[in-house]
């Protein structure tokens, strides 16, 4: 090779080498932007697949959002050492502002407005797509959301509201009285049920339906104070009427993988698979959707939790004078000498760990079986595809006759009670039990409304929403809560982490007794 | 004649065989070797010339240029000679010097230079080519260093002429000199040239001392070398000789306690990638790993399937003024490899390494027997008023259906169980050679590495073929090529644990093996109320497999373009294609099980092409010296990732095949920096250095208007030792002083600035799945690099011929824009943190070295040691109360156990202060309200008096940061013997031993460690162990520091005795056959002195980034190996 080509060759390879620094401008190839998506038919529609996803994870539905209101309400009672401290934290009272359990739920809720945020603010620019699909979209966002609030003000009073995205980091919130709150949720609610259908099928299956919007109105009403249960009447009166939802001849099919989105399923939270997705926030790259209810309740196990001695005494048994013994207590609950695993195996005590219930007098082992998958197998390990309930039509028939009785018409409450009597597998005598449960004033059926509703919901994240609320209202005759203590255990603390963020918050805006 | 090939041809033909795959492979197209070429070759080689009535001198010219030959003769021997013309399609250069010369001189042949001498000088006798034979004088000798050891490759050169040779690989040498009067010259980088006249002897063994002033030695620097002696910046060098005495698969551990200020934390899990840290820790939120330069081409670490052996040397850049020639990556620090070459001693080198050796772990825990296990369950569980587990009433009973054996006739030792001897092994050879035009190293290796921990081990292939030739006269074109195979098998993590864990916690009446149920192990159920994995069933049935092949090669060309210009083109790569497996079989063994197989099959792909131009100026002017480099760079790197995964409802289908649930993501990452750097090095009069550099980088990773950054550097030095006052101070040989200030980047990971759509989520309807789109993480468009402020200052000493050496640093570096991570606040519903250049940090420290060698008599030996001193405080987060709390496991108390805040060392050791053990109801009453606590438990100290225990009672425990951390070696040689001591350890710092928590803190009931036998009972008040009682109400396992250790050990890392053969006994045995041999024994971590309670005070991160260096929740502990091996050459 000449040595001057060669030189001449290299000096101009080394003039060519400042290539085109264009290479630089480089976005990342995984993801669109915020900004772009949410553009098409199918892009808010995996907008509003998020949200329901958020509300799946393990921060809510999957695990601390049962878990928060199961320990804080007194269905429950430790099954003994292999409860982790957290939640013994809240099952005690002493739960402090950095409690894990309470911090994750207060993240889920706002991570699920965020999400639906997201959509509800990029619907403005989605193109080709059906008024019709956007509207149904945005209003299944907006329930979501609501729900989140809802949820939001039950458990912490006045908490931060975001009606729109947040678009940088110095826009975070004070706290919005929880009226105002429940204000934005109530007219979102009211506003969405026009654009939501009555029923869905095929793969939309859960999808928000107008009845989930109407009995979830209706609740919120009935948390906004007793001035507004004319409102909650006409809400609740809505999904009664309009034909969709029966009560189940068999009760036990609420809580069955087997027939989920049943006829008395007015909003649940789907789940799949028998992998739990441990990620907070339910991303995965696996298809891994399942459920801990199961594996944190069972009677083989872990047994985090057991049925509390109130709840266990609260079920009708004729050893305690009443008619008949209520059907639902062996459809909730375990005890040893029952089969499970398709009638195959026998619990024995050996099976079985941890602390002794009261059952008459007499101690034993006495387990959940609502929600646990061991009336199918004897995995004690199993996360199922349990789907939750959030709203059935049980619990609308026991709103509708709580605001009934309150309005006056204590003949319609006493009816509504009497169909949850009436199913067939339950199939108890009708209101009044002599003795036991007499109807003749509002107070009396209040009591029955009371029991009956405890005894139907058993564990079913009910008991300390209502709790909280009737306390509010003046309506405890007793305080169910051992450790209660005013000024304090009425709202949970406002987690440390949110103190730690929120430049719009100070440590005065502190729930009192925190 | 059908004789045995020797094995030298046999390695040629080998040889051949790889250079022709290396032409496939296209790196190198013109690869010629050529050996032992003779002087009658040469003579005999014909050209083609036309001249027509030329001078004697330009023919000779002619000749020099078509032959590639070099002529060396006085000018007057072709002073009077006649024009002649030749016109010869083909003659040869003999016939031609005889047609020139009229036969009027002497030739004689060295290399490729032919040298011309008068007749009249040589004696009257008829000129004919013979005559080269006739130089009468032949002079032998060997070669040695100071240690005795033998030095291939130096000059040795009859004074006055240019008839010279060089050693071989055995330091020998041969050479025939005109006469007795002749003076020989013997020389070689860094050592002190000898002249020595040659008499009446013939046999010269001479002994090269250093270089006093160690002139000639060269250091490799970014994008060149330097002389040692110019040198201003802090570079420490690691010699292929320290890097390869531990029989460690990668450099990095090899790197442990041989520079100061290098820190590296080992995991003992074979072929993990170690932690090293270079002055401090670097960066809040990222991992603080150096850059690593290996032959030019800057990657990210881990260099498990790189061989050591192949390594000529590693240059640790620790100051702004060696580093900032990197710029935006080298704010960690960078380590550059070179890669070794052949000699240029045209002759071939073959080398074979081979060692074997066992691992084992050399400490075990005081666990529970079966009946001591009983009997602080039972206390655990009555104190908290709970039931027990049926079990403790059941013990008699079979331990599976069918057996005959009782869970009360069971004592398993899962310590035992888990833990065992392991092999390892490596075995390398090479081959290398050369000479004035080529030169090559090849070499392959196996290394084989089992786990002292059962179900993990490493395995490793690797090749490397380097070579460079001179292909024109001023042209060099070289390349490297390494391609590295690997497999790597992780520790179990079962249940998000590790295998220490769940080893510790495992029930002891529990037996290894359960027939009966799936799977086959045995494990705890609902009756013995205790969740703990079968570490020994996850270890065997669970796997995690990773396989890499990494291939990095560079292809260069290097022209002069003028004697003191060069340009060089650098084209490399590095190429990784990794796949990582997981099989997780279906099992149940109680409590614990699996219904579906799990199978993950991971792919990832990594190419990071570098393109560097390099313009070089070297020249010296009078008492000016100056060396200057320009360079154009661009480097992308693009990785793939493919993750795959699914469900199977057997354990038969072991590849996703079939399976239920199968489910598949990819990413893709990309970057590209653009660099331009300039740098010149200044001298004046061997006295006064001058070093000033600038990088400016474009990167990718930033926004539009936030791509370019700047990065300078200055150093300055002051070889007090050349000055007139202290030249002729004999005691000291060196004396610089030296101080260097510059500035260096960190590049955070890529698309950091921007918000991204993710759709990696899940509805479930109508029981399927939907997939989700949502993000949830605020982009930042005003991110850029962190940028590490730093100072340097130095100074060197060497004194008696440089026999004693001394060099210490002082240094501080600050990062006042580290990138932390805003959490936003968590009602805005954003999960992820922004990332913003908020943080300060500021590291200082110092780093000592020194050195004494005896090289004199028959027991040579040296001495090196070196200490580095590192602070570190954290200046400034995002706001003056924000503090980074890191830790918190539930199963280690569930309190953070580390604080970053200003004002304090990075991730602190943050908790309670204990204060004893209540003794007495009244002494709770009295003392601070501390929630549930009773007598037994362990008094917590009000720290700001308000009456309570709480988290304002917090105070800082400690840090994981040594006060100091040091190296020291021994090495010494008599007659064949040799022997080294290798000390390593760290002084002064905190380990949060969660080993501890796990046998001490009685959190919940599993097996613990039997100091639980001393808890604190009404009746055993004399105790520091507070009482045992499930589900630790007083929090007595919160973090305090009562878990708090000393973490300083002082460890024997290294002990190697050797024997070699001599070399004469060696060759008359072996009829030639082998050159050296050498046999020895060594052992690993034979002796540790510590105080520290765990497994090893040694432990590795187990969340490299989480800010939780220095907790121990069971870690791999460090093996100690005892291996012997073998070093043949040939």
């Amino acid at each position: 090779m000449g040595y001057k080509s060669l030189k001449n060759g290299l000096m101009v390879a080394l003039l060519f080498a400042a290539c085109n620094e264009a290479d630089l401008d480089k976005l990342n190839p995984n993801g669109g932007t915020p900004e772009s998506y949410y553009s098409t038919a199918d892009e808010l529609t995996k907008g509003v697949n998020a949200i329901y996803g958020k509300a799946q994870s393990i921060q809510l539905v999957a695990r601390e959002w049962f878990f928060l209101h199961d320990l804080r309400s007194d269905d429950v009672a430790s099954g003994g050492g292999q409860l982790e401290g957290a939640r013994n934290q809240v099952l005690t009272g002493a739960h402090l502002p950095t409690n894990s359990v309470l911090t994750d739920v207060w993240s889920g809720f706002y991570r699920t407005i965020h999400r639906a945020n997201s959509v509800i603010d990029g619907s403005a620019n989605t193109k080709n797509i059906s008024d019709e699909l956007k509207a149904r979209l945005v209003a299944e966002a907006k329930f979501l959301r609501a729900w989140a609030y809802s949820e939001l003000v039950t458990l912490w009073g006045d908490v931060p509201l975001y009606q729109t995205t947040v678009k940088s980091l110095t826009e975070s919130q004070a706290r919005t009285p929880a009226d105002e709150v429940l204000q934005f949720v109530i007219s979102d609610l009211a506003e969405i049920q026009a654009d939501l259908p009555l029923t869905y099928s095929g793969t939309d299956v859960g999808r928000v339906t107008r009845g989930a919007a109407q009995a979830l109105l209706g609740r919120v009403y009935m948390e906004r104070g007793l001035e507004y249960y004319d409102e909650a009447k006409t809400e609740l009166d809505k999904v009664y009427t309009s034909g969709v939802y029966t009560l189940m001849d068999e009760y036990s099919d609420n809580f069955l993988e087997e027939t989920a989105f049943n006829s008395e399923s007015v909003f649940e939270i789907g789940f799949a698979n028998d992998q739990f997705n441990w990620d907070a926030d339910g991303n995965s790259a696996g298809n891994v959707e399942g459920n801990s209810r199961t594996q944190e309740y069972s009677a083989i196990g872990w047994r985090n939790l057991i049925p509390s001695n109130g709840l266990i005494a609260e079920y009708e048994r004729t050893a305690d004078g009443f008619p008949e013994n209520d059907p639902r207590f062996s459809d909730n609950f375990y005890r040893i000498g029952d089969s499970f695993n398709n009638g195959s195996e026998v619990l024995t005590d050996a099976l079985v760990q941890g602390n002794l219930s009261l059952l008459g007098g007499v101690q034993e082992k006495i387990s959940w079986k609502k929600y646990t998958s061991l009336y199918k197998n004897n995995a004690t390990f199993y996360t199922g595809a349990m789907n939750m309930r959030i709203i059935r039509f049980a619990e609308v028939l026991l709103n509708l006759a709580e605001v009934e009785n309150e309005l006056g018409n204590a003949s319609t409450a006493i009816g509504y009670l009497n169909e949850l009597r009436n199913r067939p597998s339950v199939s108890l005598p009708n209101y009044p039990i002599a003795g036991k449960f007499p109807v003749n004033s509002k107070d009396e059926i209040f009591k029955a409304i009371v029991h009956e509703k405890r005894v139907e919901l058993a564990g079913e994240q009910h008991r300390n929403r209502d709790i909280l609320r009737w306390r509010r209202q003046d309506k405890l005759t007793t305080e169910p809560i051992s450790y209660f203590q005013e000024n304090k255990f009425e709202r949970l603390p406002i987690p440390q982490v949110e103190f730690a963020t929120n430049a719009s918050l100070t440590n005065a805006d502190q729930n009192p007794g925190y | 004649m059908n004789k045995r090939k020797p094995i030298q041809r046999i390695l040629i033909d080998f040889m051949k065989i790889t250079v022709a795959q290396m032409i496939l492979a296209g790196l190198c197209s013109a690869l010629a070797f050529s050996f032992d070429t003779n002087g009658q070759e040469i003579l005999d080689k014909k050209i083609s010339l036309v001249v027509k009535n030329e001078s004697a001198k330009s023919i000779l010219n002619r000749i020099e240029k078509k032959a590639e030959l070099k002529f060396t003769y006085q000018p007057q021997i072709v002073k009077n000679l006649k024009n002649i013309s030749i016109d010869s399609p083909a003659i040869s250069i003999k016939e031609l010097l005889n047609e020139i010369f009229d036969s009027s001189v002497y030739y004689e042949v060295v290399g490729n230079q032919i040298i011309l001498s008068s007749v009249d000088d040589a004696g009257p006798d008829v000129v004919t080519p013979e005559r080269v034979e006739k130089f009468v004088l032949t002079i032998t000798g060997t070669i040695t260093d100071e240690s005795g050891e033998v030095l291939p490759g130096v000059n040795v050169l009859e004074r006055g002429t240019t008839n010279g040779t060089s050693t071989d690989e055995n330091g020998k040498f041969n050479l025939n000199v005109a006469d007795n009067n002749a003076i020989l010259v013997f020389s070689f980088i860094g050592y002190a040239t000898q002249e020595v006249p040659v008499g009446s002897r013939t046999v010269f063994d001479i002994s090269l001392q250093p270089d006093a002033t160690s002139l000639e030695e060269v250091v490799v620097v970014g994008y060149g070398t330097q002389k040692k002696s110019s040198v201003v910046a802090a570079i420490s060098t690691v010699s292929s000789k320290e890097i390869n005495a531990l029989p460690v698969p990668s450099v990095e551990q090899a790197l442990q306690g041989r520079a100061p200020g290098v820190i590296v934390t080992s995991n003992g899990a074979p072929g993990e990638a170690p932690l090293v840290r270079i002055r401090g820790i670097n960066s809040i939120n990222y991992a603080s790993n150096p850059l690593y330069v290996v032959d030019g081409i800057a990657q990210v670490g881990n260099f498990n399937l790189f061989d050591s052996k192949d390594i000529e040397s590693v240059e640790v850049l620790k100051d702004a003024n060696s580093a900032s020639i990197y710029g935006s990556r080298a704010a960690a620090g960078v380590i550059l490899i070179t890669t070794k070459k052949g000699a240029r001693d045209s002759k071939l080198h073959v080398q074979l390494d081979s060692y074997v050796g066992v691992q084992n772990a050399w400490k075990q825990l005081d666990l529970l027997n079966r009946d001591q296990y009983i009997q602080y369950g039972t206390a655990l569980l009555t104190n908290a008023g709970a039931a027990l587990p049926p079990r403790f009433a059941t013990m008699n009973e079979p331990i599976y259906e069918g057996s005959t054996q009782t869970f009360a006739q069971t004592e398993t030792d899962w310590q035992d169980e888990l833990f065992r001897s392991a092999p390892i092994t490596q075995t390398s050879i090479s081959v290398s050679g050369g000479n004035e035009k080529s030169r090559f190293y090849v070499s392959g290796g196996y290394f084989n590495q089992e786990g002292i921990m059962k179900g993990t081990g490493f395995e490793r292939y690797n090749l490397r073929i380097n070579s460079d030739h001179k292909i024109a006269r001023r042209i060099t074109l070289g390349h490297t090529l390494f391609i590295g195979t690997g497999k790597q098998q992780r520790e179990q993590n079962a249940g998000g644990r590790t295998q220490i864990q769940n080893m510790i916690r495992m029930v002891p009446y529990i037996p290894v093996l359960n027939p009966t149920n799936i799977g086959g192990y045995g494990g705890t159920t609902g009756a013995d109320g205790s969740d703990p994995q079968n570490p020994v069933r996850s270890a065997v049935q669970d796997l995690d497999v990773q396989n890499n092949t990494r291939i990095l090669g560079t292809l260069f060309l290097e022209a002069e373009l003028t004697k003191w210009l060069k340009y060089r083109v650098n084209i490399g790569a590095d190429f990784n294609t990794g796949r990582q497996y997981i099989y997780q079989p279906i099992y149940n063994e109680g409590f614990n099980g699996r219904s579906q197989a799990t199978l993950n099959d991971n792919r990832d792909n990594y190419f990071s092409p570098i393109y560097t131009n390099q313009l070089t100026f070297d020249r010296t002017f009078g008492k000016h010296y100056i060396n200057a480099i320009a360079v154009m760079e661009y480097q992308s790197a693009t990785s793939t990732s493919l993750d795959a995964a699914g469900n199977a409802a057997t354990n038969e289908i072991k590849e996703l095949n079939g399976l239920s649930n199968q489910a598949v993501t990819g990413t893709r990452d990309e970057s590209v920096i653009y660099s331009y750097i300039g740098r010149i090095n200044y001298e004046f009069a061997n006295k006064y250095l001058l070093s000033a550099s600038i990088r400016r980088d474009g990167a990718s990773n930033f926004a539009p208007g936030k791509k370019f950054g700047n990065f300078p550097s200055i150093g300055i030095g002051w070889r007090i030792s050349e000055e007139n006052f202290l030249k002729n101070a004999s005691a000291i040989s060196e004396l610089k002083l030296r101080g260097s200030y510059g500035e260096l980047g960190y590049i955070p990971g890529n698309y950091l600035w921007q918000s991204t759509v993710s759709s990696s989520t899940n509805a479930v309807f109508g029981g399927q799945r939907s997939l989700g789109a949502y993000y949830d993480r605020l982009g930042n468009q005003a991110l850029t690099w962190e940028v590490t402020k730093m100072t340097n200052i130095g100074i060197d000493a060497g004194f008696f011929r440089n026999k004693l050496t001394f060099s210490a640093e002082y240094f501080d570096r600050t990062t006042d824009n580290l990138i932390l991570d805003v959490a936003p606040a968590t009602s805005t519903g954003y999960s992820q943190p922004t990332s913003a250049n908020i943080g300060d940090m500021r590291n200082w420290g110092f780093e000592f070295q020194a050195g004494y060698s005896e090289n004199s008599g028959d027991l040579k030996w040296n001495l090196t040691g070196n200490i580095g001193v590192v602070k570190n405080d954290v200046r400034k987060l995002a706001s003056a109360t924000n503090t980074l709390d890191r830790g918190a496991n539930g199963d280690y108390g569930n309190t953070d156990i580390t604080r970053t805040e200003a004002g304090h060392p990075v991730q602190s050791f943050y908790g309670w202060l204990t204060d004893g053990i209540f003794q007495s109801a009244d002494e709770v009453a009295n003392a601070a309200t501390q929630a549930n606590a009773a007598p037994g438990d362990i008094r917590f100290k009000d720290v700001d008096g308000n009456g309570a225990i709480d988290a304002a009672d917090r105070v800082y425990l400690g840090s994981f940061l040594p006060d100091f951390s040091y190296g020291l070696n021994f090495s010494a040689n008599y007659k064949g013997l040799d022997a080294t001591l290798f000390f390593q350890g760290v002084q002064g710092n905190e380990i949060y031993n969660g080993t501890r928590v796990l046998t001490e803190g009685m959190l919940r009931l599993f097996n613990s460690g039997t100091a639980v036998l001393d808890a604190w009972t009404p009746t055993n008040t004399d105790t520091n162990v507070p009482r045992a009682v499930n589900s630790d109400p007083n929090g007595n396992s919160r973090t305090s520091d009562r878990f708090i250790e000393d973490g300083s050990y002082f460890r024997l890392k290294n002990i190697s005795v050797g024997y070699s053969v001599p070399e004469e006994t060696l060759r008359a045995i072996t009829k030639n056959t082998l050159g050296n041999l050498r046999v020895y024994v060594a052992a690993q971590n034979l002796f540790t002195i510590t105080n520290y309670k765990g497994y090893d005070p040694e432990i590795g991160s187990r969340f490299s980034n989480q800010l939780t260096q220095g907790i121990d929740y069971g870690q791999f502990p460090q093996a100690r190996t005892f291996l012997v091996g073998l070093q043949v050459g040939f």
